[in-house]
């Protein structure tokens, strides 16, 4: 399982909230690459339509695969009052033949991305992910190298932590608490609802690119 | 890691395999002085693909194998023997396989039995039998050699290691030998030096030989 938030920022604002995120997380941030591709179960195949996410991470010196599967999320009146989406979530690395081999099951291509940013990893109540993203469309088949932004100008922010049955009630709560010294900035919610920017985003960044970072906002 | 071949017990015609060979095979080791050291485990399953149509199962691979093999606990490996294509994956791939509901398991096998040390080689004897049964289908043995991890440079030492086994085995007239087919791995990608990727095809190709005995033994009967 894994808690997950997500927003948007514009890029003009990308540099203060990497500012803000390495004075909250004291750690470094690590550039990220990822070439992500969206399989589907070709129509004849499967008790149902099953889709499963190949990521292979660029920024290796070797390219490294990992498999992505994402289930439902977790549902009832407890999980619509929070404001973190629970879902299962499971991962595996594998080798690099993975794409081969997903074609020779009988799964087709969906759609690619590449995501081009930074991430954050650290411990604060829960191991927290922070990702910050420009999304990009490949113009030819997988050619990663001539990639353009799906949203000129925006990027996208993610902040996912691991949980389990049993502690998930307070991963939401550390993610919860973590996204309030970010609000100034960006404002994060369940994934598919958008809640746009914020409009305090380009005083709270002035503020941080003023100071860099020291003033708790 | 070092290399490994993996041997199995092929009957003689008309014969079956059963768990007097497999005792014998075990004193067999012994015998030569082999020194018991503990138990292992390999486990084999044939997926078939969850088609709402029965009849469009052809359009996706029938040789669907997924391995789990005794050195690498926390990994597994998936191969399509017919496009030669072996995969090395962390062993919770099986859990986003199950979560996808394309394939189902047709047939799950285990090998299991005693390892024992031998100088610089390392034996395992293992039994197949379907997982929740302890019906015996098969006999399987890994011959590791391990100071050397070049297959080819191997090659030499296990030919000669083989002789001397089957000349012990033969003086038990078991109606029957090992076996050893060796695949072509570079037509799977994979180079000279040994992984478990090379261990996880090898028991493809046993599985395959298991499931052509057990048709064959079928075929006369019927």
């Amino acid at each position: 399982m894994e808690c997950v938030v997500q927003g948007i920022i514009e890029t003009q604002h990308v540099e203060a909230l990497e500012i803000l995120l390495q004075g909250l997380c004291g750690v470094l941030k690590e550039r990220l690459r990822i070439h992500e591709i969206c399989l589907k179960s070709g129509p004849n195949l499967g008790a149902v339509a099953s889709e499963v996410r190949l990521l292979c991470d660029l920024e290796q010196p070797e390219p490294t695969w990992t498999v992505r599967h994402i289930g439902g999320a977790m549902r009832g009146a407890g999980a619509e009052q929070i404001s973190v989406l629970v879902r299962t979530m499971v991962e595996s690395k594998v080798s690099k033949n993975v794409l081969r081999l997903f074609y020779a099951l009988g799964y087709k291509l969906d759609h690619e991305l590449l995501r081009v940013g930074f991430a954050f990893h650290f411990q604060r109540g829960a191991q927290i992910t922070v990702t910050v993203s420009s999304v990009n469309k490949m113009l030819k088949l997988h050619a990663t190298d001539e990639a353009v932004p799906v949203t000129p100008g925006i990027q996208m922010v993610e902040v996912t932590a691991p949980a389990s049955a049993e502690n998930y009630t307070e991963v939401v709560s550390a993610v919860s608490s973590f996204c309030e010294y970010l609000a100034p900035l960006l404002h994060l919610s369940k994934p598919g609802i958008s809640t746009g920017v914020v409009p305090t985003a380009a005083a709270a960044a002035a503020s941080l690119m003023s100071d860099g970072g020291g003033t708790t906002l | 890691m070092p290399l490994k071949w993996v041997l199995h017990w092929q009957p003689n015609a008309g014969s079956t395999v059963n768990s007097q060979i497999l005792s014998e095979v075990s004193q067999c080791v012994e015998s030569i002085n082999g020194l018991k050291q503990g138990r292992w485990k390999a486990t084999i399953t044939l997926y078939k693909p969850h088609t709402r149509e029965p009849s469009l199962a052809a359009e996706f691979p029938r040789d669907f194998l997924g391995v789990s093999v005794p050195e690498q606990p926390n990994k597994y490996y998936f191969i399509i023997r017919g496009q030669r294509i072996v995969l090395e994956a962390d062993s919770s791939i099986q859990t986003i396989m199950e979560k996808l509901q394309s394939y189902k398991t047709r047939i799950a096998l285990n090998f299991d039995g005693f390892q024992y040390q031998l100088g610089d080689f390392q034996l395992r004897v293992g039994k197949v039998s379907p997982t929740h049964s302890e019906n015996l289908r098969g006999i399987v043995m890994e011959v590791e050699y391990l100071p050397i991890s070049s297959m080819e440079k191997a090659r030499q030492i296990m030919g000669e290691f083989l002789e001397i086994w089957q000349e012990a085995v033969s003086k038990r007239s078991l109606p029957g030998q090992f076996m050893h087919i060796e695949p072509n791995f570079a037509e799977y990608g994979l180079a000279d030096h040994y992984t478990s990727q090379h261990t996880a095809v090898q028991y493809a190709i046993v599985m395959a030989q298991l499931i052509a005995t057990v048709q064959a033994v079928q075929s006369v009967r019927n």
